[in-house]
């Protein structure tokens, strides 16, 4: 039983579909990418599959079902509109919002005590909220989300406002939790951290699912049509190849369709071309993304 | 504790324990002191109590009655009587006004039958209660030839007692007592009591937008328990300072008591009054912390919100600017239609107990409006959370609330 399902989604709010038709599957202990470019309807799909918004059509099971109150002190959800109450102590803020997830007083104290210590923020647990940087609060944020030890995480862009030190604490949190079995959502526009963190991905654009799967297998999917060469001497006019372009201090060669990777290696060692490199050229997810909203739906 | 509970206390410690509440709380005990302090104050510096002479060229004061004590003025009690000392001549008497010994004397002239005139002669201005003893005096020594008891009435003058028809309340000439002004009190201590309210139920839910914890909230609570537990924290906001004041209030009251203001002394009340208040209250209150609520959750920021509500805060005070209609014409066609309307029932009961007893059935019906209104709003604010929880930087419309409930 996958943690979350969501079959078929739509969501309209008067003209405008939010959501038009959305659907996968994510799995236990995964981290999971939620992608799409700015107004394509991650968040509203993530408010219908918590039940803030109750979907038009199609269906959602979470945690093996519908929505619960029970279920929902298993979900820790630090949504992209944030904040914190400004004016208490960020202790008094963080023991409240962990009471609403049904966490014990004295449990919530120490586990704050933990996680204050490990962010680097113990020594301003008395402080106002208002009176913490932006970092800060955003570290007390993944702190809330994360205090009542929720089986399901779901973040929107959780590295905004982190200086790089930080960031890594994140990222290794992150890679923490999945560890232990928790299952992480994450919604972002860094592509690189979802090619450092994320298993799967959906990505979704108006309101539509236009790539979802395995994402090695997608950037697998994505490659094929080039490859990368270094070589300390000028590259020969190879037959099968259409465009040259400089890459990443390599020579990214675009085949022509007929063309293979093994075609080009061949002619190159034929010429006896000295090799620094050569591998096939994985896209990177920035590419991926590009392509595939600037093409359309792309199905794996 | 469940949910309701932990959001009601924790709205409840965020407001109490901040400066400006702690400020409020101690600002009626501050007026109120300051309040009896500038009354006791003003009252003893009109009061002298050095004697007061009087040359009498007339004969008034044939033989000499020493004035009773009556209660025609408002502070009686407090009125000690001061001496009189006769003088011979105007001489003598200024004499002794020079040197100190008496605050005034009083020239009555050989014509004074005639004129029917009396000068007052002083070097600094006399304390009030010098004429007002003076007078007393005077009018008891000109009515000397008639028997003691009739010449006491006389001298105690009129006192017009206004009675209800019931019998259940007198206003005396002195005006009305604390006890029956208590009503409108009531009145305007719950309206005080709900204007506060208000302002955090709106904050409350506002705020929760604005600094975007809404969302968090949400998905830890429903929007239904929620909002409850908000309405809970503030209610017991409402009522600590209704409490406190109360205390307060009462404090004040036995302090003047002891300081003898004759207005503290009768707190005699009329409990019909009292409950009528009461029950117009407290359904006027829940309708509008429902209503705030309500627009908290379609408003983008809670300055925005302020503004809106100001209109229903007009609403509740409007009957205080055309109470001269209640005093005219209190069972008037317009006060009946006010009493029964919400918003404008809780002041125009209040005002209209002060002249007439408002009939029972237009208190039952205020009531059951009030409720059913509180009711509906009540569920609408629901609707306006759901609805407008999440619409950060953009407004609810009344239209887009209406239009879209049966999809929310």
């Amino acid at each position: 039983m996958n943690p979350v399902n969501v079959s078929q989604i739509a969501k309209s709010f008067g003209e405008t579909h939010a959501v038009a038709d959305v659907s996968f599957e994510v799995q236990r202990g995964e981290i999971f990418g939620l992608l799409g470019p700015n107004g394509a309807g991650k968040t509203t799909t993530i408010r219908t599959m918590l039940d803030i918004f109750k979907p038009d059509k199609g269906a959602v099971s979470i945690l093996g079902g519908p929505m619960t109150d029970e279920k929902k002190a298993r979900i820790g959800y630090m949504p992209e509109e944030r904040g914190l109450y400004q004016d208490v102590t960020l202790e008094r803020c963080l023991l409240y919002l962990a009471s609403l997830k049904v966490v014990p007083n004295d449990e919530a104290r120490q586990r704050l005590a933990e996680y204050l210590e490990r962010f680097d923020l113990a020594e301003h647990k008395n402080k106002k909220v208002k009176e913490l940087s932006k970092g800060m609060q955003q570290k007390a944020q993944i702190i809330s989300t994360l205090l009542h030890e929720p089986e399901l995480v779901v973040i929107d862009e959780p590295f905004s406002a982190l200086d790089p030190l930080n960031l890594q604490l994140v990222k290794d949190l992150m890679c923490d939790l999945r560890q232990q079995g928790v299952t992480i959502i994450m919604s972002t526009h860094q592509m690189h951290q979802v090619e450092e963190l994320c298993d799967r991905i959906v990505l979704i654009d108006n309101g539509r699912e236009v790539l979802y799967g395995d994402l090695a297998e997608i950037r697998q999917r994505f490659s094929g049509h080039a490859v990368e060469v270094r070589s300390p001497e000028e590259l020969p006019s190879l037959p099968g190849v259409e465009q040259v372009a400089i890459h990443n201090g390599a020579v990214k060669l675009t085949l022509t369709a007929d063309s293979t990777p093994q075609d080009i290696l061949y002619q190159l060692t034929t010429k006896k071309v000295i090799l620094e490199k050569f591998e096939i050229a994985i896209p990177s997810l920035d590419e991926i993304f590009i392509k595939v909203v600037e093409e359309g739906r792309v199905k794996v | 504790m469940n949910f309701l509970w932990r959001v009601a206390l924790f709205e409840y410690r965020r407001n109490v324990f901040k400066k400006s509440f702690i400020l409020l709380l101690i600002s009626v005990p501050t007026f109120i002191t300051f309040s009896i302090g500038l009354g006791v104050f003003l009252e003893s510096s009109e009061v002298n109590p050095l004697p007061v002479g009087y040359v009498d060229e007339a004969g008034v004061f044939a033989s000499v009655l020493t004035a009773p004590e009556i209660a025609s003025t408002w502070n009686a009690e407090n009125d000690e009587g001061i001496a009189f000392i006769a003088y011979l001549s105007e001489d003598e008497a200024t004499a002794a006004l020079n040197d100190g010994v008496i605050q005034a004397y009083y020239l009555l002239p050989q014509d004074y039958f005639e004129t029917r005139r009396v000068e007052q002669i002083y070097i600094e201005k006399p304390g009030k209660n010098a004429a007002r003893q003076f007078y007393d005096f005077m009018q008891l020594n000109l009515l000397s030839s008639q028997p003691p008891e009739f010449a006491l009435r006389a001298a105690t003058g009129t006192d017009v007692l206004v009675r209800s028809i019931d019998g259940k309340r007198v206003v005396s000439s002195d005006g009305p007592t604390f006890g029956l002004l208590m009503p409108l009190f009531m009145t305007m201590g719950f309206l005080f009591m709900i204007l506060m309210s208000s302002g955090y139920a709106l904050s409350a839910v506002a705020d929760e937008k604005e600094i975007r914890t809404m969302e968090v909230l949400v998905t830890s609570i429903s929007p239904a328990r929620l909002i409850t537990g908000k309405i809970l924290g503030i209610t017991a906001i409402g009522l600590t300072l209704l409490f406190t004041w109360t205390l307060e209030i009462l404090a004040g009251i036995a302090v003047s008591r002891q300081l003898g203001v004759s207005w503290f002394m009768d707190l005699s009340m009329d409990w019909r009054i009292i409950l009528a208040t009461l029950a117009v209250g407290i359904p006027a209150y829940a309708l509008t912390i429902a209503l705030m609520t309500a627009i908290g959750a379609m408003v983008t920021t809670t300055q925005e919100g302020q503004s809106v509500s100001s209109i229903f805060f007009i609403l509740h005070l409007a009957p205080l600017y055309i109470s001269f209609i209640f005093i005219n014409d209190p069972h008037g066609s317009l006060g009946v239609i006010l009493s029964l309307s919400p918003f404008t029932a809780l002041m125009t009961i209040g005002m209209r107990n002060l002249f007439t007893i408002v009939p029972p059935w237009q208190i039952f019906v205020s009531v059951g409006v009030q409720i059913v209104c509180a009711l509906g709003t009540f569920w609408l604010a629901g609707r306006s959370l759901r609805l407008g929880m999440l619409r950060y930087g953009q407004r609810l419309t009344w239209r887009g609330l209406l239009g879209r409930l049966d999809r929310a």
